[in-house]
């Protein structure tokens, strides 16, 4: 359970201590003996009094910079250097001067009272820069998680800063729909923790109050449960195991109080998010299945009607339907049935494009194919009609869809087809820049009114609903989910001298394959 | 002297699409024999002796790649299947395992009729007739003893790799066929995944033999499926 938490690098201080003091101790003897080198040629010059001064001087820095040990240490050694080195006697540690002894007292209490408030200082600048260092680290906590949409992404960020603050590995328990507490069912997240007791977590969950286990000094590790309390309910449980030998003070609880108070409250916005766009979708849902109601039972209903009124007729007849009408009841059929197996057709990928189970089935195709092929598609209902295909390059290849930009192309032809004049031409173009395809389709048409052009791509919108040639609706949603679908987009405009254009952008990301040169192909086989 | 008439096995298990099928292909001269489902199609297969299947690949019993495969296994009787539109990826596979042919529902007549009639024709040639040496559609004519290829009289030159293109379209013409078998057919079966190089070839081939390439005449692509070579004049 150990291994799985990272090591720890937290509290310094208490890792270089050992190491400082003998560095401060050093320089409480360095002090003095440099003191001592220092003033030794001044003996004849100044006074014992001034050298004591400069004595007091090197205790006051080393009080200063190393605090109460090393300075009475150093005292002391000055107050030795000084008796033996200065006080007369010379070269006797006895002193024979009331004077000096005063002086070396004071020197002493110097050297204790500078070293504890300066120790006093530093312990204060301390706790101020660790909550300095805990504000900002919660500032980047409230920062990050104000940033986030997600669950997850509220969740991972949570277990880093936690995990960055008290060096834990954590792990988030949300309960089921029963309130039975389950662990995360992703792969783990780092500094996770991988193993609990879920039956403590469980209670904390249900109290409500926090819990630790192996709060005694043997244990490895302790491992904390605290429960996350939003504003209506108990949300989850927050597990976190502490490295060994390491326990949360007061202070450090508080902050982890603040840490996960703002955990919660992120995770409540996220879900209240999350929620308020499912009722949105689960609405547009609501609206598409009405209108595509309507759309179906308008739509179908008509043909419907032909085919069952049609057919029941011929088989009912005994003999008294002349060919001639039979042939015609028979034609009536057969059209109302092709129209709707066109409409099925659309229905159906309309549907499937809604789902957003469409996953592309992207491949290189040369231009010219796709086109060519929704050309063959559309032959009967082209007819004679002159269609001008002008292409940059109609081997370029292009990464699609095949099927469904073919639908696309195919069913912009067969608006062309349904709005316009018999002979009316159409014309397909494809321009190339080196991050763009642009294809358009454009008719001669009556064109779209302006305020239309937008509508038009909408499911089931139709300019004249009850026009004879009017279809479901459809057409033009399909090539806009399809072109989306790819990345692109599509649009409407008027023609000049008359007539729509459709035309379509398509982004070219990436780098069209390379194929090797034929002859060493060909040199293989 | 009384004409035999081809027996096709319809195995449909739509009762209203067999008994369409039923009359129209009846009333084109042939013989046909239904079957409700796969296991009852593969035991007709086997009794009935038909010269052609027609297979729809959604079976209540059986996996219509499946029956595919088993049939393949015992015969190279020419097979046509029947597919929804939007199932490229089954009609593939099936075209992969065996079957020669496909038609999405709903579709007309004519061509059934047209894709029934071509296969019977390969048939006939292909176990007693001698390899083809002439394939001839429209225009394009090809010598295959020669190597040599003709667009109105004039003489074509296209690189080894367009040329066994071609070859492989005119073994099936008037038939799909898929990526993978002209994959296989022209760069063998390593370059099986390089789906590209056929599009890439194919590409070149009409620029070499179509009069307006955006709106081929002989070389058909058939979205999602693969290609086909039209060999009506």
């Amino acid at each position: 359970m150990v291994s799985a938490i990272n090591t720890l690098s937290r509290a310094p201080t208490s890792l270089h201590k050992p190491h400082r003091r003998v560095v401060g101790y050093f320089w409480g003897l360095a002090a003095t003996t440099l003191c001592t080198l220092i003033t030794w040629p001044l003996r004849t010059q100044i006074g014992p009094a001034n050298i004591l001064m400069i004595f007091l001087l090197g205790v006051f820095f080393v009080a200063i910079r190393f605090g109460r040990g090393p300075s009475i240490l150093a005292s002391l050694q000055s107050a030795g250097a000084f008796a033996f080195f200065y006080a007369p006697p010379i070269f006797s540690f006895a002193v024979s001067d009331t004077e000096h002894l005063i002086g070396l007292a004071v020197m002493l209490i110097v050297a204790v009272v500078t070293s504890s408030l300066m120790e006093a200082l530093r312990s204060q600048a301390a706790v101020a820069a660790q909550r300095e260092r805990r504000a900002s680290t919660l500032y980047r906590l409230s920062k990050e998680l104000a940033g986030t949409r997600q669950e997850a992404d509220v969740i991972a960020a949570g277990i880093r800063h936690i995990h960055a603050e008290f060096g834990s590995a954590n792990t988030l328990l949300f309960p089921n729909a029963q309130g039975r507490l389950h662990g995360p069912e992703d792969n783990p997240l780092p500094n996770s923790l991988p193993e609990m007791d879920p039956a403590m977590a469980q209670r904390v969950f249900d109290k409500g109050q926090p819990l630790g286990t192996g709060t005694d000094s043997d244990s490895e590790e302790t491992v904390l449960y605290w429960p996350l309390v939003g504003s209506e309910r108990t949300l989850g449980v927050w597990v976190m195991a502490l490295p060994a030998n390491r326990s949360l003070s007061t202070e450090e609880q508080t902050l982890l109080d603040l840490f996960l108070h703002q955990i919660v409250q992120s995770l409540e916005r996220v879900r209240a998010t999350e929620q308020a766009r499912c009722a949105a979708i689960r609405m547009e849902a609501e609206t598409l299945r009405n209108s595509l109601l309507s759309a179906i039972s308008h739509d179908l209903r008509t043909p419907l009607s032909t085919l069952v009124g049609a057919s029941g007729t011929l088989a009912e007849d005994d003999g008294h339907l002349d060919a001639e009408r039979r042939r015609k009841l028979v034609r009536a059929i057969h059209e109302d049935a092709q129209r709707m197996s066109d409409l099925t057709h659309k229905i159906l990928d309309m549907a499937r494009l809604e789902a957003g189970k469409v996953v592309l089935n992207r491949q290189w195709y040369a231009l010219e194919e796709i086109i060519g092929s929704a050309l063959r598609r559309m032959r009967k209902q082209l007819g004679n009609r002159p269609v001008a295909v002008d292409l940059d390059d109609g081997l370029t290849l292009v990464y699609v869809d095949a099927v469904l930009m073919q639908q696309v192309l195919v069913n912009l032809l067969e608006n062309a087809v349904k709005y316009t004049l018999e002979a009316s031409p159409i014309e397909i173009r494809a321009a190339l820049s080196p991050e763009l395809l642009t294809l358009s389709v454009a008719d001669q048409g009556p064109g779209i009114p302006e305020e239309f052009r937008h509508q038009i791509f909408e499911k089931f919108f139709r300019i004249h609903p009850e026009a004879p040639q009017s279809g479901a609706g459809l057409g033009l949603a399909i090539c806009r989910a399809i072109v989306n679908a790819h990345g692109g987009w599509i649009r409407a405009e008027s023609r000049i001298g008359g007539g729509t254009v459709f035309r379509l952008d398509l982004p070219l990301t990436e780098t069209p394959p390379r194929i090797e040169p034929e002859n060493e192909i060909s040199s293989l086989s | 002297m009384m004409e035999i008439r081809p027996v096709i096995l319809v195995i449909e298990d739509d009762p209203h699409l067999r008994m369409f099928l039923n009359t129209c292909l009846s009333g084109h001269g042939w013989t046909v024999v239904t079957a409700e489902t796969g296991t009852d199609g593969l035991a007709s297969a086997r009794s009935a002796k038909p010269d052609l299947v027609i297979l729809d690949l959604g079976l209540p019993d059986m996996d219509g790649v499946e029956v595919v495969e088993r049939l393949r296994k015992r015969s190279e009787i020419p097979l046509i299947i029947l597919s929804a539109r939007n199932h490229e990826t089954d009609i593939t596979q099936a075209l992969d395992v065996g079957a020669d042919d496909y038609l999405t529902k709903p579709f007309s007549t004519a061509e059934l009729v047209a894709r029934i009639r071509a296969l019977l024709r390969r048939a006939l040639q292909r176990p007693w007739g001698p390899p083809r040496d002439v394939f001839q559609a429209g225009e394009l004519k090809v010598e295959l003893t020669r190597r040599k290829v003709f667009l109105a009289e004039r003489e074509i030159h296209l690189t080894p790799i367009e040329y066994r293109l071609l070859t492989a379209l005119i073994a099936h013409a008037g038939l799909v066929v898929t990526h993978r078998q002209l994959l296989n057919a022209v760069w063998g079966p390593a370059h099986i995944e390089h789906s590209h190089y056929v599009r890439i070839y194919m590409g070149q081939l009409r620029h070499k033999l179509e009069a307006d390439p955006a709106r081929p005449r002989y070389l058909l692509t058939e979205a999602g499926v693969g290609y086909r070579l039209c060999d009506e004049d």
